[in-house]
């Protein structure tokens, strides 16, 4: 089971459904928190959003295996107590759009990073619950303003960014509180590329997992280039897509791309090799 | 190999704006970040980002940004060799 379900689940089928993980008195413990941890907690630090520095890549780079695991474990450890992420397929996204309020959609602070994405053009971020009111003090973080959106604004929003091909995710800020519902690419997208490339857990697999009939599939690889995880691929010889289930991390977004309805999202926890695979 | 990818911060001034090597980089080695830490109530002023390379573990050494940058300002070394 998803250990965070298991711990602020409360009931609710996921943790992300559960209201009170975007309420205000956990706005409040995050602050408390953040600055017990030190500057180093902050994951805007200078450098282009990274979660981890020089010390890692060169370490595993002369192949320091002990040193790689430490640091691993290190950044792990501060980010799933301060900010991580969860994949969400689009039709968990749009409900979450209707248990939390306000919905403030900004701009994405990691495409600012890795492409200097002029405010405009990167309204693909949203913002939830109660810190949204206080965006005002924080214009850096906010850079571009923020927009309110009613909820269903907020589903045309994301139908929107799920066809342009972007990751639906739902972030803490001093977990378990959940203010980020964001949208998002490898690599620029610090917590897609993190994890795909350097195996740093923070971001976790969705609840479920893609699956292909084959009998379905007509070869068309339109779904293709829709995953972001390195999961999809296409065999020529079989003419079919195919899927690393292990690495698929169920976002969906090649199951609402395929006309043929070939892809199917099932259950992570009811394949017994993938069930604890996050 | 890890190359060290250097750039001068005086020389870059507004990398916001022009970020001609973020796009070039075939592999999005580089990204922006601040010099400053984040303040209440003001936006970090333009001359305050900074280039630095996030994934160098993705660079190839082809020197797209060197090439690129209008004002000179980044410099990549293979310490290995081949490189400028």
């Amino acid at each position: 089971m998803c250990e965070w379900c298991e711990k602020y689940g409360d009931g609710y089928e996921r943790w992300y459904f559960n209201p009170g993980n975007y309420a205000r008195r956990l706005y409040k413990i995050r602050k408390e928190e953040a600055e017990a941890l030190g500057a180093e907690a902050d994951p805007q630090a200078a450098g282009g959003m990274a979660f981890v520095g020089q010390d890692f890549l060169e370490a595993r780079e002369r192949g320091d295996v002990a040193t790689v695991e430490q640091i691993k474990q290190q950044v792990e450890g501060i980010s799933w107590i301060t900010h991580f992420g969860q994949v969400l397929t689009l039709e968990e996204a749009l409900k979450i759009v209707d248990i939390m309020y306000p919905i403030g959609l900004m701009t994405c602070a990691c495409r600012r990073s890795m492409q200097g994405l002029p405010d405009e053009e990167n309204f693909t971020c949203m913002g939830v619950g109660t810190g949204m009111y206080k965006w005002e003090r924080w214009p850096d973080t906010y850079r571009g303003g923020v927009h309110f959106l009613t909820p269903d604004e907020a589903k045309e929003v994301l139908a929107k960014l799920n066809k342009r091909g972007l990751v639906h995710t739902v972030f803490t800020f001093g977990t378990p509180y959940l203010a980020g519902l964001c949208n998002c690419d490898y690599p620029d997208c610090a917590a897609i590329r993190t994890v795909v490339d350097l195996g740093i857990r923070v971001l976790w697999k969705g609840h479920y997992v893609a699956r292909i009939d084959p009998e379905l599939c007509n070869g068309c690889a339109s779904c293709v280039h829709r995953c972001q995880f390195r999961a999809l691929s296409f065999s020529p010889s079989k003419n079919k897509a195919i899927i690393d289930q292990f690495q698929c991390f169920g976002c969906g977004l090649c199951a609402t791309e395929c006309d043929q309805d070939a892809i199917t999202l099932v259950e992570r926890a009811n394949l017994p090799a993938l069930a604890n695979v996050w | 190999m890890l190359p060290t990818v250097t750039v001068d911060d005086q020389k870059c001034a507004d990398p916001l704006s022009c970020r001609k090597c973020l796009l070039i980089c075939p592999t999005h080695v580089l990204g922006l970040g601040t010099d400053v830490p984040i303040k209440k109530f003001r936006e970090t002023d333009p001359e305050h980002f900074i280039v630095r390379g996030v994934r160098v573990d993705k660079c190839t050494g082809c020197l797209d940004c060197v090439e690129v940058c209008p004002q000179n300002a980044i410099q990549v070394s293979f310490s290995g060799g081949g490189a400028r």
